[in-house]
């Protein structure tokens, strides 16, 4: 028996606040809660994940974008990679098993996981507000204080996107889950900027899968519905709150959130 | 980041905003009244408006002659549309 509508929008605005919150679109979250949680087909909690994250990072983009945090040139040059990843992986969905695919993904999550823990006290910013950005870096507003940061090992940033594409449209997961930390961690963005500039580029990225998804008929309209209804408050509270969490305290939540997840999936595909 | 960025920004929320709304007002009426083709409609523009902010991003960037990002955002644009013609022939 599918679950009610009222549940379902409960847990669509439930995964949009936390993937919000965290610069993440929330399908890490929501595909395991459909799947094991209610019983939801996986191939149908997939599809309707997809539609739900472009509501989730749709709607949290309008409040970063607000506050000038998105970095606009940075998201472009990487949404090529990740829009690309999101039409193969879209394309490969139906080749390779599900039990292959949570094993991998696990591994990958708490790996992501502990490399940001250890690296939660690091900032990527130089205190010279007047320093050269580079071609991709930019400007940081907080508080009254400006800072700069410089976009390092850009191909690095851009593989990360190929792949987080591609489980994304694997997985029905928008792929911040993998961008915010390669971004934060290797390419000397602030995690703020890292999540912002990532939401930025999901919803394009979970656009270009979900067309396949939606023609091979796997979108459960009235499901899918109730889900991204939900995602819109919840995703735009996240937002709001966002703010007011301080950094590091973000980045320990993000690991803590990938080594959870990680196991949970990686146990899954055993 | 250029100085006409914060306009373009400013464009690229309404674009999302009038998006979500029309598509939420589209499923909320759909779950209602239990008719599929309002919440096909209400998905369908979901899915639509990221390629809408990316058809605004590649014509205000090419309208500040920021051509060089221009053609990145016209590029994800291709990419998109070639996600549909696939789609479409599946």
């Amino acid at each position: 028996m599918l679950p009610s509508a009222t549940m379902l929008i409960l847990t669509g605005a439930a995964t949009g606040l936390v993937g919000s919150l965290l610069g993440l679109g929330g399908g890490v979250f929501l595909v395991p809660l459909l799947s094991l949680g209610l019983g939801v087909p996986i191939r149908t909690a997939i599809a309707a994940s997809l539609i739900s994250v472009i509501a989730t990072a749709s709607a949290s983009a309008t409040v970063s974008l607000g506050r000038g945090l998105v970095n606009m040139r940075l998201g472009l040059a990487l949404e090529v990679a990740t829009s690309i990843g999101g039409l193969a992986g879209g394309l490969a969905a139906s080749l390779l098993t599900h039990q292959q695919l949570f094993v991998t993904f696990g591994v990958t999550l708490a790996v992501m996981g502990v490399i940001m823990a250890a690296r939660s006290r690091k900032r990527n910013v130089i205190h010279d507000p007047d320093a050269d950005t580079g071609l991709l870096g930019g400007r940081l507003v907080e508080g009254e204080r400006t800072y700069t940061y410089r976009v390092k090992r850009l191909r690095v940033g851009l593989a990360a996107s190929l792949i987080a594409g591609a489980i994304s449209g694997l997985l029905g997961v928008g792929g911040g889950i993998i961008k915010v930390p390669v971004l934060s961690t290797f390419c000397g963005i602030p995690i703020r900027v890292a999540a912002a500039t990532s939401t930025f580029m999901i919803g394009v990225t979970a656009a270009a899968s979900s067309f396949i998804y939606f023609s091979r008929g796997d979108v459960a309209l009235p499901l899918t519905a109730a889900i991204a209804l939900g995602a819109l408050p919840g995703s735009l509270a996240g937002a709001q709150l966002s703010e007011r969490v301080e950094t590091r305290s973000l980045k320990i939540l993000m690991a803590v959130v990938l080594l959870v997840v990680g196991t949970r999936m990686g146990l899954e595909g055993l | 980041m250029n100085e006409n960025a914060s306009g373009l920004d400013k464009t690229i929320e309404v674009v999302l905003m009038l998006g979500l709304a029309a598509s939420a007002l589209l499923l909320v009426l759909g779950l209602s009244l239990g008719r599929s083709s309002l919440l096909q409609a209400g998905v369908l523009l979901l899915m639509l408006t990221p390629v809408g902010r990316v058809v605004v991003v590649t014509l205000g960037l090419f309208h500040q002659g920021d051509k060089l990002f221009g053609f990145v955002s016209l590029g994800i644009l291709l990419i998109l549309i070639s996600s549909g013609i696939v789609a479409l022939r599946l």
